[in-house]
């Protein structure tokens, strides 16, 4: 296994019982490199990173992870890697600061000059009591554990599912210094803003199958730009060009969707009837998602079956 | 607080209590299983003992004969003063009546703080509350089923005696002082669940209490005068719940005592908790310490930090208890020493019977430690199904490493425990009957019984390896009916060679024979490492599995 990818998972399988978790999911972290995992709830994200973490077996397909076995090697590849869940659960009755040093000396050192400055930049105070904090105070005792910890590769579950807006600028800016430091990173999320600003590559996986996987650049470019435009022209020679997806009329303002492979075609057909105002969006990472896993992917999954 | 003023003067009381039926519809489909078994056990025990009493002492001959010998400082002090031994009637109080109010003080208090205080830590009462729930909806649909619970235990075992044949009035007299008895219990725990901030907490007032209300009425019934128990015992609801005397003078008034004893303290909590905000304490939580000192962040450091509180209570507890029944024993010999040869003719000679007792409380003090044990090491299995373990487990430990400081603990704590409860026990009597080298000898006695909590180590590791999500029901189902057999396996009349094999019982055979036999030491030991050494293994190659 080439040692340029911190993560590398092939045609993983998974089944509890009679239900099929992973079905042959595909994921590969660069070493040194940001990687954003999206799935819908219960599609096998979390069953896939505790299988990395030698917390699950699989049942099929090969996964390595820093070049070794995450279910045989689990205690020596535990001290190169840190994890965040994302439902942190700590011990009711010590403090979020022994939790840190706890959790800090289980991947090997407490380093108190990295802790104390994580601390202050996620506003963390750790003399009180786990039992009371908030689930985004038990999050950031995971978080400043894992970052101060310096580990070759970051594993994150919805890390910021229970921060405030503030506190997720702070996360970014860390795994921004993460990378800079040469540290990999795997990062599953349901923050399309926060992966699109992070991630080289993003998995996009769907009932324990990956369905999307590459450099975020590249996946952008396949997709389709909405156009909004007011037209003085009937709009009807639109609805028969190919390429031109979901049209919807509203009086003179259209909105569709057209694929970059047609847009000059579109365009020249726009501008045979006389557009006044035309607004181009290019594809976001929602519309990226939600195309996997609107209703309309139901469908297609339908027919192409 | 800012909620409460706010709301405090447009609040009619019942609206405070809006919902109650809801919830307590909710409450009771969440409970029923476990109430009914709690209802099964504790009027089976009724009738189980009546039918063996019966065949006991079939006559009133035989009846006559035991009431002249039964009024001894063991009997008054373990489970009350015999005022009617010359009846069946009377015969079951002193045999099982004990057992059973303490029994039932215990699911009470267990019952309240699982639907009250426990489901307040967890947060869900905080999810039910913000529905058209009033502020004392739930927490008085919980008190008025732990009620409920009480008055239908009450029925079910005086229906059990009036079914065997008993007296219907004596019946129901008793049935009344077991519903007393637990309605005082529930006001116990209702503000047991007001003080503490978690259900560990909330049980652990609840049990110091019924600790304390059991020796307390000890006390008084050591200091009787013939069958009527000394003052102090009007100051402990099992106290009472005695002055009932079912099947003797059947005395309905303490019945009020135990009543109002409930209802004040129900009242005070449902104040406290119209004080304090949801999730909350009376008391607030005072900042700890920023970082953890070396020891904790080992994996046996954390589990000592962890269980530290729960360790010491426990040997406190057990310690006291050891005084206890040194200090019955000592009562015991004093009047087979003292006086009457009749005495020595009926029971036996002093050494013979003195030395039974202390046998037999060494191994209730055994089962005492074996609870204490059973609990430690379940965390083994608790931490998995919190969650908390998934941040251990993807540390660099290995599991086994992991498990193995979460057996060490109890290992050794039991151990040291044992050497407390057979020191205290030994030490008690054996100033009495200036004897110093009963300390040593209680000591050694005791620790005969380590390789039997080494084995309850090993069941509760394997079932965690092999049965994640049922072994902590499974393992305390089987301690209870260890202890069952144990204690009781003469009383219910079980076969002697099932009774006599049990991991505690088997010690206690074998430190009383004359020539002291380790085979069953060896064989437990043995026992408990194969079955933890599986465990491990199986926990070693099986998936996390979480609740």
């Amino acid at each position: 296994m080439s040692e340029s990818l911190a993560v590398d998972v092939t045609g993983l399988t998974k089944s509890f019982g009679p239900s099929h978790a992973l079905n042959g999911l595909d994921l590969s972290v660069a070493t040194g490199s940001v990687a954003g995992f999206l799935g819908p709830n219960g599609s096998g994200k979390s069953t896939t990173i505790r299988i990395l973490l030698g917390l699950l077996k699989a049942d099929g397909g090969t996964a390595t992870l820093l070049g070794g076995d995450p279910w045989r090697d689990a205690v020596e590849l535990h001290k190169r890697l840190a994890y965040v869940p994302g439902d942190v659960t700590l011990w009711p009755n010590l403090t979020g600061g022994q939790a840190i040093d706890i959790l800090s000396r289980l991947h090997g050192h407490v380093d108190r000059k990295r802790i104390d400055e994580y601390l202050q930049r996620f506003d963390l105070d750790p003399s009180k009591k786990s039992r009371s904090y908030s689930k985004g105070n038990r999050q950031k005792v995971a978080l400043v554990a894992a970052l101060a910890s310096q580990a070759e590769l970051l594993i994150f579950d919805e890390p910021t599912s229970g921060l405030d807006p503030l506190m997720e600028g702070v996360f970014t800016q860390c795994v921004l210094e993460a990378k800079a430091q040469g540290q990999s990173v795997l990062l599953s999320s349901h923050i399309f803003a926060e992966v699109e600003k992070l991630c080289d590559t993003v998995t996009i996986i769907r009932q324990g199958r990956t369905v999307e996987a590459g450099v975020l650049a590249d996946l952008r470019h396949l997709q389709r730009a909405t156009i909004t435009v007011s037209l003085e022209g009937s709009p009807a020679a639109l609805e028969r060009l190919g390429g031109v997806h979901d049209i919807t009329i509203d009086g003179a303002r259209v909105t569709f969707s057209v694929d970059d492979s047609s847009m000059s075609d579109v365009l020249k057909t726009l501008a045979a009837l006389g557009p006044r105002a035309l607004v181009s969006e290019p594809p976001s990472l929602e519309e990226l998602f939600l195309r996997h896993y609107g209703a309309t992917a139901n469908e297609n999954e339908k027919v192409n079956a | 607080m800012t909620a409460a003023t706010l709301a405090r003067p447009m609040s009619s009381s019942s609206r405070d209590f809006a919902g109650w039926t809801t919830a307590a519809q909710f409450l009771f489909r969440r409970n029923w299983v476990r109430m009914l078994v709690w209802v099964l056990v504790l009027a089976g025990l009724i009738a189980i003992v009546i039918v063996s009493q019966r065949q006991t002492f079939p006559t009133q001959a035989d009846r006559t004969a035991y009431a002249a010998i039964a009024n001894t400082p063991a009997v008054a002090a373990l489970t009350g003063l015999p005022y009617a031994a010359g009846s069946l009637g009377g015969i079951l109080i002193i045999k099982i009546w004990m057992t059973d109010a303490v029994a039932l003080a215990f699911a009470v208090t267990f019952l309240v703080t699982r639907n009250g205080r426990a489901e307040e830590e967890n947060g869900r009462t905080e999810l039910l509350r913000a529905g058209a729930l009033g502020r004392h909806a739930y927490t008085f649909a919980n008190w008025l089923l732990a009620a409920i619970f009480s008055i239908v235990v009450g029925l079910a075992c005086a229906g059990a005696a009036i079914g065997e044949g008993l007296p219907a009035y004596g019946a129901l007299v008793m049935g009344a002082s077991f519903t007393g008895v637990g309605l005082a219990f529930v006001g116990v725990a209702a503000l047991a669940g007001q003080l503490a901030q978690t259900s560990r907490g909330a049980n652990g007032i609840g049990i110091i209490m019924i600790g304390v209300a059991y020796l307390v009425r000890a006390a008084g019934d050591l200091a009787a005068k013939h069958d009527v128990a000394g003052g102090i015992s009007w100051v402990s609801p099992i106290g009472w719940g005695q002055a009932m005397r079912s099947f003797g003078e059947n005395n309905w008034s303490p019945l009020l005592l135990l009543v109002g004893f409930g209802v004040v303290l129900c009242l005070l909590a449902l104040r406290l908790e119209s004080m304090r905000d949801l999730g909350a304490g009376l008391l607030p939580d005072r900042p700890g310490p920023r970082t953890a000192s070396a020891l904790t962040q080992t994996p046996i450091g954390l589990t000592l930090r962890l269980q530290r509180w729960s360790i010491l209570g426990w040997a406190i507890g057990i310690l006291v208890g050891g005084l206890f029944f040194g200090a019955v024993a000592t009562a015991m010999s004093n009047i087979l020493t003292g006086n009457s040869a009749a005495a020595t003719a009926i029971l036996g000679s002093s050494k013979d019977v003195v030395g039974g007792l202390l046998a037999y409380f060494t191994m209730a003090d055994g089962l005492l430690v074996g609870a204490f044990v059973l609990q430690s090491v379940a965390s083994v299995r608790s931490e998995e199904a919190s969650g908390s373990v998934e941040l251990q487990w993807s540390g660099a430990i290995s599991r086994v490493r992991w498990a193995l400081s979460r057996i060490v603990v109890p290992a050794v704590a039991s151990l040291v425990v044992l050497i407390i409860s057979g020191y205290a026990e030994g030490a008690s009597y054996g100033a009495a009957i200036s004897d110093p080298s009963q300390a040593g000898r209680f000591t050694a006695i005791a620790i005969a019984y380590w390789p039997t909590m080494l084995l309850v180590i090993g069941v509760v590791v394997f079932l965690a390896g092999w049965l994640p999500r049922w072994s902590l029901t499974v393992s305390w189902v089987l301690y209870g009916l260890v202890v069952l057999v144990s204690m009781f396996g003469e009383l219910l009349k079980l076969p002697k060679s099932f009774a006599n094999d049990t991991p505690f019982t088997a010690i206690e055979n074998a430190t009383t024979k004359a020539s002291f036999d380790s085979l069953p030491l060896i064989v437990l030991a043995v026992i408990a490492i194969v079955l933890a050494v599986l465990g491990l293994l199986r926990l070693r190659s099986r998936d996390y599995v979480a609740s």
